[in-house]
């Protein structure tokens, strides 16, 4: 059964950058979010889904090295989401 | 592939800068003391929000009339003389905001006077009137390497003997919007920028800046001997990550500076990525040569930061001790970069660059006798 945090952040990533053609479950939890050729995101999808993220989470992500870490994969975004949860 | 440098003397007549130590005197003063002008402030002002560095002549808030305009003319009374805005002698305004800050207030108050300001053209109209210049103000604007186009394009007309004097004069203020594009990227956080720094989170800071140069054809005492240009045509928000691009910009005003003992004052903002390829690029291309940024005190001036930066080196190499890499702390990303001062008459030309958003590059080489 999948963690509802990856369902949701799938969810977000597909609308929120409008991916016409993919699905959120077509994204695997440990693909690479940026520099994927399959999901073709760049720095200002990054910058956008960051955003939208701490919105929706309540939670900061403070600098470009921890969103660069944070968005390694959907199941690197979900446990930094964990972890900082509360602390922001 | 690097293209060759314009090798187009100017001599510098006058220069100076306005940071938030005062002039260029007082800046390169503090630098070589290690003082550091930013200081954590509210990244939206009055609006609040995170703590970032931020090194200010003044509340960050736009105000009517704008807060830059008065500055701006009590720092135009150190230029020297002449028929500013003449065809002859015209003038070369350069900035990477302009009054965006104004357009920011105008959403944030519906106050419509501040629309009077927002625009490049229509800031650039408000300066010309208010220092009183002719009506020939060209306008550069590449974001963080604006002050260098403003510059090499000054050089150019002098060199096609269009002009006899030049004014080139940038200007860059910080406004909540640009401080929150910046917070937004991630690159402007709590931390205070350390130049060329080998650490897990990189941050810069943003500072207000002001400079002029009075530029005059030939070659005199101090000129700037050659300008290199380069813009990798790679990403808006990020460098090839072969550093070919930095690499670029620097073998070309390498070979324009021909063998010449030379330092360097790099861009350095604080950001990681860019600052390592920076650091090593410069240093293959510059072996052994001293390498050095003031943002981590500064702040980055954004497009005023070429003009800014100029002016301090003049200043320094007046006294003759170069302030070192302010806010930086071993270890470094390579063995170059001076954290301390050291002597300027060791070396016969400075190298100057500067770098920006979109991949541009710009180098000058400024030789002294």
């Amino acid at each position: 059964m999948s963690d509802p945090t990856t369902t949701r952040l799938k969810s977000l990533i597909v609308t929120t950058l409008k991916l016409a053609d993919i699905k959120p479950e077509d994204i695997p939890d440990d693909e690479p979010l940026i520099g994927s050729p399959r999901l073709g995101l760049d720095s200002i999808d990054a910058l956008e889904l960051v955003l939208v993220v701490e919105k929706e989470f309540g939670v900061k992500i403070g600098s470009s090295e921890e969103s660069r870490q944070a968005l390694g994969s959907v199941k690197a975004l979900a446990a930094y989401l964990k972890a900082h949860q509360g602390n922001s | 592939m690097s293209a060759a440098a314009d090798t187009f003397p100017s001599t510098i007549e006058a220069c100076d800068c306005l940071t938030r130590f005062g002039d260029a005197d007082r800046t390169a003063e503090a630098l070589l003391l290690g003082r550091i002008a930013l200081s954590l402030l509210p990244v939206l002002g009055r609006d609040g929000g995170d703590s970032v560095p931020l090194a200010l002549m003044g509340p960050i808030d736009e105000t009517l009339p704008p807060r830059w305009l008065g500055v701006l003319s009590r720092f135009a009374s150190r230029i020297p003389a002449g028929k500013w805005g003449a065809p002859r002698e015209p003038v070369v305004v350069t900035s990477s905001n302009f009054g965006i800050g104004s357009l920011y207030a105008f959403t944030r108050d519906r106050d419509a006077r501040h629309i009077a300001h927002g625009t490049p053209f229509a800031s650039v109209e408000l300066l010309r009137r208010e220092l009183g210049w002719g009506t020939q103000v060209q306008v550069f604007s590449h974001a963080c390497v604006s002050a260098h186009l403003g510059l090499a394009h000054a050089a150019r007309l002098l060199h096609a003997d269009l002009v006899d004097r030049v004014l080139v004069f940038s200007h860059d203020f910080v406004s909540p919007f640009v401080a929150a594009g910046f917070h937004s990227l991630k690159i402007l956080n709590g931390g205070m920028p350390a130049p060329f720094s080998d650490r897990e989170i990189g941050s810069i800071g943003l500072g207000d800046g002001a400079g002029f140069a009075v530029l005059t054809r030939g070659a005199g005492p101090i000129r700037i001997a050659a300008h290199a240009m380069h813009n990798e045509m790679f990403h808006f928000t990020s460098n090839r990550p072969d550093g070919d691009g930095f690499g670029a910009c620097a073998r070309a005003i390498a070979a324009a500076a021909g063998g010449r003992s030379v330092w360097v004052k790099g861009h350095g903002t604080g950001t990681l990525e860019a600052g390592r390829l920076e650091a090593v690029e410069l240093a293959r291309q510059f072996p052994g040569a001293p390498l050095v940024s003031w943002k981590g005190s500064l702040g980055h001036t954004l497009g005023s930061c070429g003009m800014v930066e100029l002016a301090v080196t003049l200043a320094a190499l007046r006294t003759g001790r170069v302030p070192g890499t302010v806010g930086a702390t071993a270890p470094c990303f390579t063995d170059n970069v001076a954290l301390e001062p050291f002597a300027a008459g060791a070396f016969d030309a400075v190298v100057l660059t500067s770098n920006a958003f979109g991949g541009a590059h710009a180098a000058m080489l400024l030789c002294h006798d």
